[in-house]
């Protein structure tokens, strides 16, 4: 741009693209134009400290751009070159400042203290759950104490905070005594959300490891740091939806209060929901209003994604696990994990179903796993995951089931699977679109 | 040629660069920032056949594995490495170590890297992601031209008594 200068050896080498492509229309109208957040970020970002430019520097022959002082101390530090192209930089000169730049970080996100108090957060969070052993850890404890839960949360009046444990870092003590009061330690606020949503995590890997779990294939030091991410990830996400996170919990929590007539709505409410709500920038009640704003912009994608969500109008866990990944898996994971959405044999389990009148609402499951899980994987997984579920609602004549797994390539034609293929061939073969692939369970007493 | 630098030549040669007290050292807090930021990144990106988590509580010491390249004398061996940050990172570049011994024409038998992108060639933009893929190809791409194992690069040329060494040398060490 700024080098109009006659460019005697210097050559511009435009791609195909550039040479092909149009000026973007300006857009005059009212129109919007939705953006991802993680799309913005890579923009916004400054690839030096990978935090959002600051100061932008824009290299003038390359256009590159990076923090003011990055771009210094990279120039002092090291070649004189452009840490993203290896252009030659010959000094400061090579630079100017951006202020354009500054000015639009500063219309998207108009509080930059805001921002990076979020950001630290999100940091304190993840760094709790860093350490492995700790993640593993809380993971198992948390299993141990839903298992325990599971049972008596109901009578007791008690329990709610699966993965509680993992919180002694830096979470935040919760205030006073209230906490159990309501039998879900969702009530009291900001911090207390964050536990909840921990529990969440907990839930969730525990559905990742459930289906995995036979699956030593691919090595330990993998399928350990497979764990490692789906926690964290979750975990990172959640503090990015942190005080959204503190409104819906709330409500979710006296809501879990208030129906606690069947231990099926109490699981309801004190765990999925919490999360699954958080898209949508909630009316807010809560009060740590302040963040909003910057929030509705990094929340915005998932949104997106939870508008879909209801048109299915069902619950389960695994559905969770898609709106908390909204933030980190978006388009990276897709080879590695895959969604499910997992609904009973339309002819073999219709509704007057044993095990379908059990299950209600609950019949319809979104589950999502590693690609190299089996079909033998998921249907023990769903053996267990039901059995745990309905727990004594569960007619006795359908313990111990085995169900048989089916995919839907087209609408009305079902396919049923063999064992032993992984979710990733399925996909391949039958699937290919991209959504989440759709099958069907019905169950065998043998 | 360019693409290794023998470690000794570039720290001797008088490139005071990267050695840490000429650098102007940001506070310690910016470089962890960055180091949580590509953790929580590499967490999430979920590469396959590369992995990296701090090694225990010091965010500055990583541990990384790689998996050897698919169709090349490495494939299913996996390396253990070690990953050691300067608090000028990520202005200089780590220095990074096959914990496995590795059998390969630009390592040396203490487990160092004749890697031009970890010496002269480093950019702030290298993160732990892209150091670990780059040496993941240099083992299926040597450069014999300046080896710090001769004895791999003369071996190079043929691949099946290369492969054979290899997997003894491999099967010998991967536990120590």
């Amino acid at each position: 741009m700024a080098s109009l200068e006659p460019t005697q050896n210097k050559t511009w080498d435009l791609s195909l693209y550039e040479l092909q492509r149009k000026p973007q229309e300006i857009i005059t109208d009212s129109t919007e134009i939705a953006v991802s957040p993680r799309s913005l970020h890579s923009e916004l970002m400054c690839p030096i400290c990978l935090d959002m430019l600051k100061k932008t520097m824009t290299t003038k022959e390359c256009l590159h751009r990076f923090c003011s002082d990055c771009i210094v101390t990279a120039l002092r530090s090291g070649n004189k070159e452009c840490p993203t192209c290896r252009k030659k930089l010959v000094s400061k000169r090579s630079l100017r400042a951006d202020p354009n730049f500054d000015l639009l970080i500063s219309k998207i996100y108009p509080s930059r203290e805001e921002y990076e108090a979020i950001q630290e957060k999100q940091m304190a969070k993840f760094n709790q759950a860093q350490s492995q052993q700790a993640l593993v850890n809380s993971i198992n404890e948390g299993i141990k104490l839903q298992s325990q839960n599971r049972p008596q949360r109901f009578r007791t009046n008690k329990g709610g905070g699966g993965g509680g444990s993992n919180n002694s870092g830096g979470g935040g003590g919760s205030g006073g005594g209230s906490a159990t009061r309501s039998g879900s330690n969702a009530v009291h606020a900001h911090d207390t959300a964050s536990n909840d949503s921990n529990s969440n995590t907990n839930g969730n890997d525990r559905e990742t490891r459930d289906v995995t779990s036979n699956n030593t294939g691919s090595g330990a030091a993998a399928s350990g740091a497979g764990v490692g991410g789906a926690g964290t990830t979750a975990a990172g996400a959640s503090a990015a939806t942190n005080s959204t996170a503190a409104t819906t919990t709330s409500t979710a929590g006296t809501s879990g209060a208030s129906t606690s007539s069947s231990r099926m709505q109490v699981d309801d409410a004190s765990n999925p929901p919490s999360i699954r709500s958080t898209p949508s920038p909630v009316p807010s009640n809560s009060s740590s209003s302040k963040p909003k704003r910057a929030m509705s912009v990094m929340t915005s994608e998932r949104s997106e994604e939870s508008e879909s969500d209801s048109q299915m109008d069902c619950r389960t866990e695994g559905d969770s696990n898609i709106d908390t990944e909204g933030e980190g898996n978006g388009e990276l994971g897709i080879n590695d994990e895959i969604e499910l959405v997992f609904k009973p044999h339309p002819t073999e389990m219709s509704a007057d179903n044993q095990l379908i009148r059990a299950l209600k609402d609950n019949c319809i499951r979104y589950i999502k796993t590693t690609a190299n899980a089996t079909v033998d994987h998921l249907s023990k997984y769903l053996a267990m995951r039901l059995t745990l579920d309905l727990g004594a609602d569960l007619p006795e004549a359908c313990r111990l089931l085995n169900f048989c797994i089916y995919v839907a390539p087209q609408p009305q034609q079902l396919v049923i699977l063999n064992g032993n293929q992984t979710l990733h061939q399925v996909n391949d073969k039958f699937w290919k679109v991209n959504k989440p692939m759709e099958m069907y369970y019905s169950w065998k007493k043998t | 040629m360019a693409q290794n630098i023998s470690p000794e030549q570039s720290g001797a040669g008088g490139s005071s660069k990267h050695s840490d007290d000429s650098l102007p050292v940001k506070d310690n807090h910016a470089v962890s920032k960055r180091l949580h930021k590509e953790l929580m990144n590499l967490m999430m990106a979920n590469e396959k056949g590369i992995s990296a988590f701090p090694d225990g509580e010091n965010i500055f010491k990583w541990v990384g594995t790689i998996a050897g390249p698919i169709n090349t004398v490495y494939a299913s061996q996996t390396y253990r490495l070690s990953l050691d940050f300067p608090n000028s990172y990520p202005y200089a570049a780590p220095v990074v170590k096959f914990l496995t011994p590795c059998f390969h024409p630009n390592v040396d038998l203490q487990g160092a890297i004749c890697l031009d992108i970890l010496k002269d060639k480093w950019s702030a933009l290298y993160d732990v992601r892209t150091i670990l893929l780059s040496i993941q190809s240099l083992l299926g791409e040597p450069n014999n031209e300046s080896p710090l194992n001769a004895q791999a690069a003369m071996m190079w040329n043929d691949q099946k008594e290369y492969k054979k060494y290899l997997d003894a040398f491999y099967e010998k060490h991967k536990d120590t």
